[in-house]
């Protein structure tokens, strides 16, 4: 599962940096990179993804009860609310770029960031990994 | 002949853990006290002072079948008094926990009697008669199969075993029974097993270093010791393997 998608599709397939985590991470470090990510020019959306928090107990006899699980908050990126409904494991960011220079470039920043504010390290790769036009399913969906 | 009891081959650390573990002879190490009230708190099946639930009226006063195998099996204190079957099952990391689920089947079944146990991928659930249960759930929770970070006591929802450790080390847990508890360095459960809140947190103590969890695991990984390495634990595979494929539910008819 992945956070739903902020942006529209881009209609062409723009650069996408995965960052995998050695470890998931709190929603206070997650706030911290999201911070530091969103000023960044050029990154056009970041999706999130991780291990899912329920809400509520889902099964067995305390089903129902609220889960009140501490990382399953609302955290604030630079004045927006988001809810984090996952232990953060994964960061897809898509990037609107003109050619590979300024590929590497915002590379070199954005690693810069995860360096400073991921403790127990991570790996990058850089490429194509979600849909960037609408399917049928979009159709479906609306 | 009397065969001599074997439990399992290999040289590696292991390999030699999995034959610790195993042996009813060997007493595990004991590294911490959790009180037996909070283990009786965390599994949840009865308040702590409360009675027993037992079959009524008590099995000495009521009429039994005339069984041969009644009178040929001494029962055990749970049995004896018509006690309820509960439960407890622990969730195993597969980074370097101390112990694995089937590695706990095989504990469970050479150290003690009058127990039903399930092997799934990442969790181990036993079951036996209540009072057995809480003396051996102590046990376990005490002694070195067990460690605060990686090893979760968890009733439903278990999934987090081969998940990546969160920041604090610890195995990820969607409900949360437990938390890092950052002034202490220890872990806290602060749910029982299937997640109903506690009135106080209970803790089970400080996580073991890595280096230490490496020496006492019985997980063979490639990034610790490799099954590979341990040549008698490879044959012995294969071999199971071997006799499996070609001798399918007849090995004794293969000849090699």
């Amino acid at each position: 599962m992945v956070s739903t998608q902020s942006a529209d599709y881009a209609g062409v397939p723009l650069p996408e940096v995965a960052v995998i985590t050695n470890r998931l991470l709190s929603a206070e470090t997650t706030e911290i990179i999201l911070n530091r990510l969103d000023v960044i020019k050029g990154i056009r959306q970041i999706q999130m993804t991780g291990e899912s928090i329920p809400k509520t107990i889902n099964s067995g006899p305390g089903k129902g009860l609220p889960n009140n699980h501490t990382e399953r908050r609302i955290i604030n990126v630079n004045g927006r609310e988001v809810e984090l409904r996952y232990l953060v494991g994964a960061f897809y960011i898509e990037l609107e770029v003109e050619d590979e220079a300024a590929l590497d470039a915002k590379l070199e920043e954005i690693k810069g960031v995860l360096n400073e504010c991921i403790e127990f390290g991570y790996t990058l790769n850089v490429g194509r990994y979600s849909k960037y036009k609408p399917t049928l399913h979009d159709y479906r969906s609306e | 002949m009397a065969y001599k009891r074997q439990f399992y081959p290999g040289t590696t650390s292991p390999a030699k853990n999995r034959r610790r573990y195993m042996d009813p002879k060997v007493k595990l190490k004991k590294l911490r006290d959790v009180p037996m009230d909070d283990v009786i708190r965390i599994m949840g099946h009865r308040n702590p002072g409360e009675d027993y639930k037992s079959i009524h009226p008590p099995i000495e006063e009521g009429k039994e079948p005339d069984c041969p195998i009644r009178k040929l099996v001494v029962p055990i204190e749970g049995a004896k008094a018509g006690d309820r079957i509960r439960y407890i099952q622990f969730t195993d990391s597969v980074y370097f926990a101390p112990i694995s689920p089937y590695q706990r089947a095989w504990m469970y079944l050479s150290r003690y009697r009058g127990v039903d146990t399930g092997t799934l991928s990442g969790r181990q659930i036993i079951e036996v008669r209540e009072r057995n249960l809480e003396v051996m759930a102590k046990e376990m929770i005490d002694n070195e199969t067990f460690d605060p970070a990686l090893t979760g006591i968890r009733g439903a929802t278990v999934h987090g075993h081969a998940c990546r450790l969160d920041e604090n080390g610890l195995m990820f847990d969607g409900w949360q029974r437990y938390q890092w508890d950052a002034k202490k360095k220890e872990v806290v459960y602060v749910k029982d097993q299937v997640a109903i809140p506690l009135d106080r947190k209970i803790s089970v103590g400080k996580p073991a270093a890595h280096a230490d969890l490496k020496k006492r695991t019985t997980i063979f990984r490639a990034d610790g010791v490799d099954m590979r390495d341990d040549k008698e634990v490879t044959m012995y595979g294969l071999r199971i393997h071997k006799l499996r494929t070609l001798g399918g539910y007849q090995p004794w008819a293969f000849k090699e």
